[in-house]
């Protein structure tokens, strides 16, 4: 790759406790911390350098850079949200540099594991950091999914408006119904209906556990 | 029995996969993928991506068995080591 054609996110000389330090809060805000075993981190974070030396930004060393941006991309550490769902069965990302922080004993998660079937129960934001009477689109693996919250409760529902395909995540809330920022089809975030036929979406399961909203896909 | 070894030279359970194959005497094929060439580099991707169904690494190939990761118990078990 052409120095020309690097687009930095941290600039060169950045050392490993810089990048810690850095990605800390957003592991963190998706429900992973650093794994336990500081030697293996250090490593990890090492092999990170070395690609942020060639190409300007931190990509997960377990994988392989295709040249493809659009691929390249999720694979950008923390690379989570991409595969979130199969990383909240897993219990940890894919190198095993972040694990969930419900994991008491992360040594038992080295070496990677084949991922077990059935749902998965990802979290995917802060309780505390989401106010009420508002909604967002967030990332769950290859799904966008709208994450809605009315007083206490949280709500998950699909993310593209049947109308135009509008991001409903980016429209605002009117009670119950989540409204699309486009041409204000609403939806009720308590069951994905629509006054419009045939035109309901569908919901995940959600629930509040450690602080953590979690949904269910 | 066969056996290659797909990994890329900055992957920690790469190394891991190479160290345990080398201590236990384990006769193998690397490939480094992220070292190779332009068309070599996308055919080994490409390779990896048919076999395993995705382009993360090690993946191990022992006979017919692919194993993604670094799984220890299982390539024992399959060299019966």
């Amino acid at each position: 790759m052409s120095p020309a054609s690097v687009r930095r996110r941290f600039p060169a000389g950045t050392g490993v406790d810089q990048l810690r330090e850095y990605m800390a809060p957003f592991a963190l805000r998706l429900g992973y911390r650093f794994n336990d075993d500081e030697d293996f981190v250090n490593e990890v974070l090492a092999s990170e350098i070395e690609i942020l030396e060639e190409t300007g930004d931190v990509y997960c060393p377990c994988r392989v850079r295709t040249g493809d941006p659009k691929e390249d991309v999720k694979i950008v550490c923390p690379c989570i949200p991409f595969y979130a769902d199969q990383f909240a069965k897993l219990r940890k990302c894919w190198c095993g540099l972040f694990i969930r922080t419900d994991v008491t004993d992360g040594s038992e998660l080295h070496g990677v594991i084949e991922v077990p079937e059935g749902p998965a129960e990802v979290p995917v934001a802060l309780a505390e950091e989401f106010p009420p009477g508002t909604l967002r689109t967030i990332r769950v693996g290859k799904r966008e999914i709208t994450l809605a919250r009315v007083d206490g409760e949280f709500f998950a529902l699909g993310n593209v408006c049947r109308h135009a395909f509008g991001p409903l995540g980016q429209g605002f809330m009117d009670g119950y119904m989540a409204v699309c920022p486009w041409h204000g089809w609403r939806y009720d975030v308590r069951d994905g209906t629509t006054d419009h036929p045939d035109a309901d979406v569908r919901t995940y399961e959600t629930f509040v556990r450690e602080g953590y909203v979690f949904v269910t896909v | 029995m066969q056996v290659r070894l797909f990994a890329l030279s900055t992957c920690p359970y790469c190394r891991m996969t190479k160290r345990f194959l080398d201590d236990a005497s384990v006769q193998y094929e690397m490939l480094e993928v992220d070292k190779l060439e332009d068309e070599a580099k996308n055919s080994a991707i490409a390779e990896v991506k048919e076999i395993s169904g995705g382009a993360s690494f090690p993946v191990v190939v022992i006979g017919e068995e692919v194993i993604v990761g670094f799984n220890k118990k299982r390539i024992k078990e399959l060299l019966q080591l």
